[in-house]
């Protein structure tokens, strides 16, 4: 078996449903996020669109955090998932440093990192990540890439032109799909980000793991 | 040239995202680097030096296995310090994974770190014979210890900065320029002026090499990635660290190899010292810099 996840970006409205979700079944302290979705505003007024990318954790097959890791705290599940042994972890942040993706955090509360897990204690009670259940317009599609018959493989073979990974060039397979990403959805570079400059709140750099 | 192109056609402008998180690994591993370089890098020089000039190092066993020896506690006391849970150190021994070149390189630091605390009784017990024995070992494993750094660095695969080869070369530079740096200053009047002259000679080479590599993946390393060029935009125009690269590089690296040259032609040993302590003070803001450039791209 091997989970993963595909979000049709044609279908994401930005509702943050899911990283409410995710949120609230995880106890994600405030400041941190395990899935969060980025707003970019494309063209110039009045031919102006927004687009919306939900961001999480991409489970990758040859993950560079489970790699670096130095006490196995990140490690594979049987299902692929890439899990996280927070009693374990010492804090190194050296996965922090390799992901990516900027999908990890350390914990303010309990200075370990964190990172979405698919909501793995929930895969094994036979229930869908929180996410997946939040979502209003089924934008996120998760099941068993090894299975043919499931609806995420089936998405993936009707829209195989039209499948995205992020940064693929960084050799790191992930098990996490776009469909209808574009370059200025899924490549941090091809977007202006303004220090300070936001829809809701201030993005301002926040130290690591609090008052470390 | 450009960075990385934001198409006037589209405009992409980020409108909403979760705060940033600041710098992951700050000074603390700028010193971990810093420290270690010249811990390791004293027992390279003292290899040399027994070999180019035995004569020399007769008084310099105890104070280079002492240096050492205080310069990698330094390393080890700040590395646990930058860790978010310090008391469970332990568990790198007890549950090792054997991929990550922390593991590797805390097994590798603690046997170093043994055997020099061996060299410091050795050196006080005058056992001068057995002392050497043992040195050979202790500077053959200083090798991969100033080298796993490099490794943990590459294995930072979000850091495209951060590219092995030139990690590890300029690991081994900055040992071998801080060791010898240290050890002109370390050996006084305990040196003859030909071992200065010779550590000298090591500390202008290594300058040279470590600087050239710099500059090589300034100019050339955003031909070949992205990310690459984003990060170097850091330290390129107004930059928020081009004051400091710049500052650094010269302090480290060009002026002590002016000062190299002209101690040399004026047989002076005061400034082969100013050359010495120029590229230790120095040598932290390379590192510092090197570090911190790539964690301030954003990553999603």
């Amino acid at each position: 078996m091997q989970l993963g996840f595909l979000v049709d970006l044609h279908l994401c409205m930005g509702c943050k449903g899911c990283e409410i979700a995710c949120k609230v079944e995880n106890e994600v302290p405030l400041s941190t996020w395990r899935l969060r979705v980025k707003y970019v505003d494309v063209g110039t007024f009045p031919e102006t669109k927004r687009t919306f990318t939900p961001l999480r954790c991409n489970h990758c097959e040859n993950a560079p955090c489970e790699r670096i890791c130095p006490v196995s705290a990140l490690h594979y599940l049987d299902n692929g998932i890439v899990n996280i042994d927070k009693e374990r972890c010492i804090g190194c942040a050296g996965c922090v440093m390799a992901c990516p993706y900027g999908a990890i955090y350390i914990d303010p509360q309990t200075q370990t990192a964190d990172k979405c897990t698919y909501c793995a204690h929930r895969i094994a009670s036979s229930m869908m990540p929180a996410c997946v259940v939040a979502c209003p317009v089924e934008a996120n599609i998760f099941g068993d890439l090894d299975d043919a018959s499931s609806n995420i493989s089936k998405y993936i073979q009707v829209n195989q032109s039209n499948v995205q990974v992020r940064k693929p060039e960084k050799g790191t397979n992930p098990h996490h799909y776009y469909v209808g990403g574009g370059n200025v959805t899924l490549n941090p570079l091809a977007s202006h980000r303004v220090d300070g400059y936001s829809l809701f709140n201030k993005i301002t750099p926040l130290p690591v793991g609090g008052h470390h | 040239m450009a960075a990385h192109e934001i198409l006037a056609a589209t405009n992409a402008v980020v409108t909403l995202d979760v705060a940033l998180p600041g710098i992951v690994w700050p000074w603390f591993v700028t010193m971990n680097m810093w420290a270690k370089s010249i811990g390791t890098g004293v027992i390279f020089m003292l290899f040399v030096l027994m070999r180019m000039h035995p004569e020399s190092v007769k008084n310099l066993r105890l104070p280079t296995a002492i240096s050492a020896f205080v310069f990698i506690n330094i390393f080890l006391l700040f590395t646990l310090a930058d860790l978010h849970q310090p008391f469970r150190m332990w568990h790198i021994f007890f549950y090792p994974h054997l991929t990550s070149a922390i593991t590797i390189g805390s097994f590798m630091a603690s046997a170093f770190l043994g055997l020099l605390t061996l060299l410091v009784f050795l050196a006080w017990k005058k056992q001068d014979e057995t002392y050497d024995k043992v040195f050979l070992w202790v500077t053959i494993l200083a090798i991969p210890v100033t080298l796993y750094t490099a490794a943990l660095l590459a294995q930072c695969t979000a850091r495209e900065l951060w590219q092995m080869p030139a990690e590890s070369a300029q690991m081994i530079l900055a040992a071998t320029l801080s060791g010898s740096a240290f050890m002109i200053l370390l050996g006084g009047n305990k040196l003859t002026y030909e071992a200065k002259q010779t550590l000298g000679v090591v500390l202008g080479l290594s300058a040279l090499m470590a600087f050239i590599i710099y500059m090589s993946e300034y100019v050339f390393g955003p031909m070949k990635a992205e990310e690459i060029a984003a990060t170097l935009e850091y330290i390129k125009g107004d930059g928020p660290y081009t004051v400091m690269f710049w500052l650094a590089q010269w302090m480290t690296f060009i002026i002590p190899m002016g000062l190299i040259l002209l101690s040399r032609s004026s047989k002076s040993e005061a400034i082969l010292k100013l050359a010495a302590i120029l590229a230790l003070v120095g040598l932290f803001m390379v590192k510092h810099v090197w570090l911190i450039i790539p964690q301030l791209l954003p990553m999603s």
